[in-house]
């Protein structure tokens, strides 16, 4: 089957450090696909690569067939890829209704020409606060809705930015470290959340993650960066038992 | 006795004005968290588009070639400004739609090469260039240098009353606030005030919301700017002079302490601010003129208690008097909120009217007694 995202060749330099080398990678449609390594490995210059923040300066970056790299972080949002960053960033001032509110792709209100006429705008809004409500209350969270996000705990705060995927109809999400600073277990229901909604929803999910023991009980397929390239590949059984691996990760650099 | 009808004429459009630009800095300040410190440049682009087209005209009109700053030119216009009404009128009509596509193509223009960046890059670039084009119009002769556009005719010349003349202006300037102020509360309580507090918040996970940031913040400043440019054209048509050393980088700070007093993201707190602040130059100049033995200028005491106010209001409350509310849209009826403080309002509007009904029949009852 035609893989959802192709990394081809990429390479990407910064200054004298070069943070990828030659990174060719797939994501199939469904999957959970993880990516591991050292930190400085170039796990997140390749999320930051695949979502628009960076070009490569060489190779190649296809989503659904279309070559994606070079578009603008926005653009490659409305062509269904979300993601998440290692430290939150939500809208910390406004409260979790109005975040989640914010995630379903070109709303007809966000016009400053239609804006002030409210019949254009209002079955749109009535609708997409119909979904939020009903995502929030299949996650237990529908108390929450009116805290401020600065107010919310860890765990809610991963929670509530992986569901904003589901309200943009994302059809890849990207997670950079989703357990980074939760408790082992809240990061294991983190995980079988996921696992839900990739069920549920037919997403399809990449995941930069440091907790390999979380990880491996969840995903599909592992990559292993190391210095900017592939350390190895494949399932997590073949990847845990990889020599290389093993010495990249206790022998050091 | 103090006379409160002219004192009101003299406060009123000052208001009017200062509270358009107040709630112009707001939108970009309050809600998009663009640092706008050059809002005095669209504020001046504005009142001289409004005096050199109102000149043009009506010199063109009837016929006169001099220079729009020659003192030949300002007694012609002088002399036939109360003659034609319609002229009086359209003039201002153009001059205002004029500042409006003009302040707003420059904000537009300033401001593009900046809107990738950080807010203080944007801050900086527009406050230069305010600076600069302030400098500029000094020596500018087209436009009459240093000395400005003088004699600009006044909307309502050919009325005769100068307190009806006066109330007129004032009433269209109030009119002109009210529209801006529905059109922001309208765009603030919508989707679109959302997003703009979204750039306020995140501009980086905004865009990787698939919200097109750069584009959104454009059309805010073209908007926000165009307007300031109306306020700065009511401004000349006001004084009937336009000079440039009117717009200083101060005004851009003084209309900045009044949206921090009134409360950023607030609009009843830009018009808050603005009333507060603008009484408080009445009061001075007031003071100034009654009292001119005092051992502190009142004029200069005036920018010491802004400071002092500011300071305080830092201190005390520091999201200012009035705090930003959420965005209201019907998204909250779905979560029951809405309706919960509609039937509240509802509840106090009709315990009012209870009252307002006693009080009339109370005073109904004493009369036929």
């Amino acid at each position: 089957m035609d893989p959802l995202l192709k990394v081809q060749n990429v390479s990407k330099r910064f200054g004298g450090v070069e943070a990828l080398k030659d990174v060719t990678l797939d994501v199939r449609r469904g999957s959970v696909t993880g990516l591991i390594g050292p930190n400085g490995s170039g796990k997140s210059t390749l999320f930051n690569i695949i979502s628009g923040f960076y070009k490569p300066d060489s190779g190649s970056v296809y989503f659904e067939g279309n070559r994606i790299d070079g578009l603008n972080p926005n653009e490659i949002y409305n062509m269904g890829i979300s993601r998440t960053f290692q430290n939150p960033r939500l809208f910390n001032s406004l409260t979790t209704l109005e975040n989640m509110m914010l995630s379903p792709k070109s709303q007809k209100g966000e016009s400053i020409l239609k804006a002030p006429f409210k019949k254009a705008w209002l079955d749109e809004e009535v609708q997409i606060a119909s979904e939020v409500k009903r995502v929030l209350k299949e996650f237990s969270m529908d108390d929450i809705y009116k805290t401020p996000v600065s107010d919310l705990s860890g765990g809610h705060i991963k929670m509530v930015e992986t569901s904003k995927g589901i309200l943009g109809r994302a059809k890849l999400i990207l997670l950079d470290e989703p357990t980074a600073g939760v408790h082992y277990a809240v990061g294991r229901r983190l995980f079988q959340y996921i696992n839900y909604l990739r069920k549920t929803y037919n997403l399809t999910f990449f995941i930069i993650e440091h907790r390999i023991d979380l990880l491996f009980d969840f995903v599909d397929y592992v990559y292993v960066l190391h210095m900017g390239r592939v350390l190895s590949k494949g399932t997590p059984e073949e990847v845990a038992s990889d020599p290389e691996v093993i010495k990249a990760y206790i022998g050091g650099a | 006795m103090f006379d409160i009808i002219n004192f009101l004429i003299s406060w009123l459009p000052i208001f009017g004005i200062y509270a358009i630009l107040a709630l112009c800095l707001n939108m970009e300040v309050g809600y998009a968290g663009m640092a706008n410190f050059g809002l005095v440049a669209f504020y001046g682009i504005g009142a001289f588009v409004a005096g050199y087209v109102s000149m043009t005209v009506f010199l063109s009109f009837y016929g006169y070639n001099y220079p729009i700053y020659s003192p030949e030119a300002i007694i012609a216009v002088g002399n036939v400004s109360g003659k034609t009404p319609w002229l009086n009128l359209a003039v201002f009509l153009l001059s205002l739609i004029l500042a409006f596509i003009i302040a707003g193509a420059s904000g537009y223009l300033v401001s593009y090469p900046t809107l990738r960046v950080g807010p203080a890059f944007l801050g900086i670039t527009i406050l230069s260039f305010g600076e600069m084009l302030r400098v500029f119009m000094k020596h500018f002769t087209p436009t009459g240098g240093a000395y400005g556009i003088l004699g600009i005719p006044h909307p309502f010349a050919w009325i005769p009353d100068p307190l009806l003349k006066n109330v007129s202006f004032l009433i269209l300037t109030l009119a002109i606030l009210a529209g801006t102020f529905i059109y922001f509360e309208s765009l603030a309580n919508s989707p679109y005030g959302r997003l703009l507090k979204s750039i306020r918040e995140d501009e980086v996970a905004s865009l990787c919301m698939g919200k097109p940031v750069p584009h959104v913040k454009a059309e805010l400043l073209f908007v926000a700017s165009g307007i300031s440019g109306i306020a700065g054209a009511l401004y000349a048509f006001y004084l009937g002079t336009v000079t440039p050393d009117m717009f200083i980088t101060a005004v851009t700070f003084e209309v900045w302490s009044m949206v921090i007093l009134g409360g950023k993201g607030n609009n009843w707190g830009a018009l808050f601010g603005a009333s507060i602040f603008s009484l408080l130059t009445r009061a001075t100049s007031i003071l100034n003129f009654q009292f001119p033995d005092l051992p502190i200028d009142p004029n200069y005491a005036r920018w010491m208690i802004t400071g002092a106010l500011i300071v305080i209001i830092l201190i005390y409350r520091p999201k200012g008097i009035l705090s930003e509310k959420t965005v209201k849209t019907e998204a909250w009826r779905i979560f029951g909120e809405y309706a919960e403080t509609k039937k509240k309002m509802t509840a106090a509007a009709l315990k009012v009217l209870g009252y307002l009904k006693k009080v009339l029949y109370w005073l109904i009852g004493k009369e036929a007694g």
